[in-house]
């Protein structure tokens, strides 16, 4: 850029810093009560009056701890975002691997139907599954909200995993095999070592999919299976008395999901590009 | 520069149906198992969705017979008023929240595509809004529009204003859901655009620049007509996202007052597990996937190309 007056360029340049600090103001505002909240008593935050640091406390925190639906919940938010990982990139990266590295009629096809499978809403689905699971046995249970999960995690890790593989060099794979390897042996010690970046990536976004999610959750789990965001939003039935301890237990649910996302920050372009954020 | 092992050559090599790039090994064993998990908890609901919506299904065996009505329920869909709301309702979330989202996201990018002190913290910063839990978002949100103890009243009380009982109110409620996306999603479609303008060669710019072009013509003339390819993939996922919607609504509002946030997930999940309606439900839940498959591939269509991806990766 050709800039004609540095005394402009100044003015610019604080003008900008107002507009990002206003902009960050606000869009930060909830968050910070959410976690401003977790530490303040409940019957302070419901007399509305103003911040001090004399009404931080941890009480909220230590009955979030001691309910043992929401830890119950946490558990099993836990539990069920490492299986689903595991489901859905393992087999994400075979079929990643599949359309990456081989060239067949329908390729194509399936891959972009990956793709759409990825972007279809819940609610179109969660009525037949439940039915399903229903009459499986399977509602309620781990393994089907695992399943669930992975049915819009496995689509989701394929097309995270295609840009990766295609830039993986073919070289050693080709080396491997003429060394007499098998397509498998070479994929499961030539590939997924070189790969391994990106699996990564697609481990981390898939359990935060799945950690986030809520109406499968909902509807396909009750008692026994409810992951932590139903548990949370299950606290504020009716008029609620206890936001406190629901911003306690909000805070400890997005820990992980900020780490995560500043960490990941260079391929969240990526992450968003094949599907949005699911909510 | 592109290698010899570069797609273009693979693609003679191994033409045949199931062949490998390399002439080695097949690529189904690779692709059966995501096919079966695709199968059963995708494809099998989807089909099985459709073949209820051609039944009155009521969920608990007490509470009537199963009976076949073919399009019956469609043609109740048609004529039941909720449902009308709901679509209503569900457009009018695209049509208000999209465009401010879209254009908050394209200026906000605009504007911090600079170097500036604390330009990366800032960026950074604004991704948590878009990775803040629904669920939360929606508590939080339901929090602020208290009418005792909410921030909001509290600013308006402080400025002289009576209380007002945001989410109690069919209009104020809506817009309230409609103010909670917009905050959670421009920045999504900002770090999109902030990607998208990143990209564009600075030349470019300065060459326009050169040949006398105001900011505004620039903006016009040049970013916008270069940022076309990334204004409509947001585009397309923001209206994927948006038909989608759900828990936020749900936590927020669950739909009310009455019905006047009822938008369409919530209307569909209200038949189903409120009335019990299995058959309904299904016809609204084939009618909402139909809509998404067509914007879905749409995007798929227009802006994502493994030949493409290939060209620009293949090659290193």
């Amino acid at each position: 850029m050709i800039l004609t007056l540095s005394s402009r360029r100044k003015l610019i340049t604080v003008a900008i810093g107002f507009f990002a600090g206003l902009i960050l103001l606000i869009e930060l505002y909830p968050i910070g009560i959410t976690l401003l909240n977790g530490f303040r008593r409940d019957i302070v935050i419901l007399s509305g009056q103003g911040f001090s640091f004399d009404q931080i406390t941890g009480r909220s925190y230590e009955m979030v701890f001691a309910n043992r639906q929401y830890m119950a919940g946490l558990w099993n938010s836990v539990v069920v975002g490492l299986l689903s990982t595991a489901l859905s990139v393992s087999f994400g990266a075979m079929a990643a691997y599949g359309i990456s590295r081989f060239r067949f009629a329908g390729r194509n096809v399936l891959a972009y139907s990956f793709l759409v499978f990825r972007m279809l809403p819940q609610m179109s689905l969660v009525v037949a599954l439940y039915m399903m699971f229903r009459a499986i046995g399977l509602r309620d249970t781990i393994w089907g909200i695992t399943l669930a999960h992975t049915s819009f995690n496995a689509p989701y890790v394929i097309w995270l995993l295609i840009p990766f593989f295609i830039t993986v060099d073919r070289a050693f794979e080709e080396a491997a095999m003429i060394d007499g390897c098998s397509r498998w042996k070479t994929f499961l010690l030539v590939f997924v070592p070189l790969a391994r970046p990106g699996l990564v990536v697609a481990a981390v976004f898939s359990f935060i999919n799945s950690w986030n999610e809520f109406l499968y959750a909902l509807i396909l789990t009750g008692v026994r299976a409810k992951t932590a965001p139903v548990a949370v939003s299950g606290m504020i039935g009716g008029e609620v008395l206890t936001w406190g301890q629901m911003c306690a237990a909000s805070s400890i649910m997005l820990a992980p999901v900020f780490i995560f996302t500043l960490w990941m920050q260079k391929y969240l372009i990526r992450g968003i590009s094949v599907g949005g954020v699911k909510g | 520069m592109k290698s010899f092992r570069g797609p273009a050559t693979s693609r003679t090599e191994g033409a045949g149906f199931f062949k490998g790039a390399g002439g080695f090994g097949s690529p189904v064993p690779f692709l059966i198992p995501a096919l079966l998990i695709v199968f059963a908890v995708l494809i099998f609901p989807i089909l099985f969705a459709f073949f209820v919506s051609l039944f009155e299904w009521p969920l608990s065996a007490g509470a009537g017979p199963r009976t076949f009505i073919g399009l019956g329920n469609y043609v109740t869909l048609s004529r039941d008023p909720g449902f009308w709301n709901s679509l209503w309702l569900q457009l009018g979330f695209i049509f208000i929240a999209i465009p401010i989202e879209m254009v908050l996201g394209f200026l906000a990018a605009l504007l911090l595509n600079r170097e500036f002190r604390g330009g990366n913290l800032v960026r950074a910063l604004l991704l948590l809004p878009v990775f803040f839990l629904p669920v939360v978002s929606g508590m939080t949100w339901r929090f602020m529009l208290q009418p005792r103890y909410g921030a909001l009243n509290n600013l308006l009380v402080a400025l002289g204003a009576p209380p007002t009982t945001w989410l109690a109110q069919a209009r104020t409620a809506y817009a309230a859901v409609i103010a909670q996306d917009v905050w959670r999603m421009w920045p999504f479609v900002f770090m999109l655009m902030y990607a998208g303008l990143a990209g564009i060669p600075d030349e470019l710019i300065e060459a326009a620049e050169i040949d006398g072009a105001s900011y505004r013509q620039r903006v016009f003339s040049v970013i916008i007509p270069v940022l076309y390819p990334t204004i409509l993939t947001t585009l397309l996922l923001r209206i994927i996202d948006a038909l989608r919607i759900f828990s936020e609504v749900y936590v927020m509002t669950e739909g009310g007052p009455g019905m006047s946030t009822t938008l369409f997930s919530l209307y569909t999940h209200r038949i189903a597990f409120g009335h019990m309606r299995m058959g309904l439900s299904s016809a609204m839940a084939i009618f909402l996937l139909i809509l998404s498959i067509l914007f879905a591939v749409t995007l798929v269509r227009k802006n994502l190309s493994l030949d493409e991806l290939e060209q620009r990766g293949g090659g290193r």
